[in-house]
């Protein structure tokens, strides 16, 4: 149990920390985009992707906090378990080696997903598609 | 001059089109909810073209498009998805909701310039 404490702890420092990860990044392209706004200066392609590839940032980081919020709720739930019955803790473990497995398979399908055409993804088939 | 609406829940998501569009012979709305948009579509606003993140709280792109087709005044408006998703599932939603085209961001300057230009027909 007093392990299960401690992981949810770290999850909740990882999660505090991806929060002010975000708030950050986006604080400083946007006083960058005051700057570029107040000064009308032109910019070029490689500046204006620097700015779609902070909105990327922010949804990787969303979809791992999503992630961990799942986790910390399946820790949650197996915690109250084990409190109330032993032999119910035990058939919950299982469970939540499931749970926590699941959430990690779904954070690692997001980050693909959420990748964009990013130089690390790029696709020949990315390009505007109408229908 | 034209109107066009971008919706985006990212502030600088909105400030690369901002870049992109500035020079272009349109007008230009911006939301960071769509809830937003559509109360302001549904009091009057016409727009000639809308372009719209996918993944946003609230209401998301496809939930946003689905409630432009049920309002008579935007009910055919071209409507392009801007978005990091590159899904085919989700692509053949929008399409069966009407939507005109995708764009996979990052998305190159020229690119997007062209896609307005062409959806609205702008001298080139």
């Amino acid at each position: 149990m007093l392990i299960l404490n401690s992981v949810n702890d770290l999850l909740e420092h990882i999660k505090d920390v991806q929060e002010g990860v975000k708030s950050l990044s986006s604080d400083s392209l946007m006083k960058m985009n005051n700057f570029i706004e107040k000064n009308a200066l032109e910019v070029d392609d490689d500046i204006a992707a620097a700015f779609q590839y902070q909105d990327i940032i922010t949804q990787q980081l969303d979809a791992s906090l999503e992630a961990i919020l799942s986790m910390q709720n399946s820790i949650k739930v197996f915690s109250h378990a084990f409190k109330s019955d032993e032999d119910l803790a035990n058939g919950s473990m299982q469970k939540l080696q499931d749970k926590l497995n699941i959430a990690l398979k779904e954070a690692k399908e997001k980050k693909e997903r959420f990748a964009g055409k990013t130089e690390a993804n790029k696709s020949d088939t990315d390009e505007i598609e109408f229908f | 001059m034209p109107l066009v609406i971008f919706v985006d829940d990212s502030e600088t998501a909105l400030a690369s089109t901002r870049m992109v569009t500035n020079a272009m012979p349109i007008d230009v709305k911006q939301y960071t909810e769509a809830t937003t948009a559509l109360a302001e579509i549904k009091a009057g606003m016409t727009p000639d073209l809308i372009i719209t993140d996918l993944n946003m709280p609230v209401m998301n792109g496809l939930e946003f498009l689905k409630e432009l087709r049920a309002v008579s005044a935007t009910s055919r408006t071209p409507t392009l998805m801007l978005t990091t998703e590159t899904k085919t599932e989700l692509k053949q939603q929008g399409k069966a909701l009407g939507l005109t085209g995708w764009i996979v961001k990052p998305f190159n300057p020229a690119q997007l310039k062209q896609a307005i230009t062409r959806v609205l027909r702008l001298p080139a």
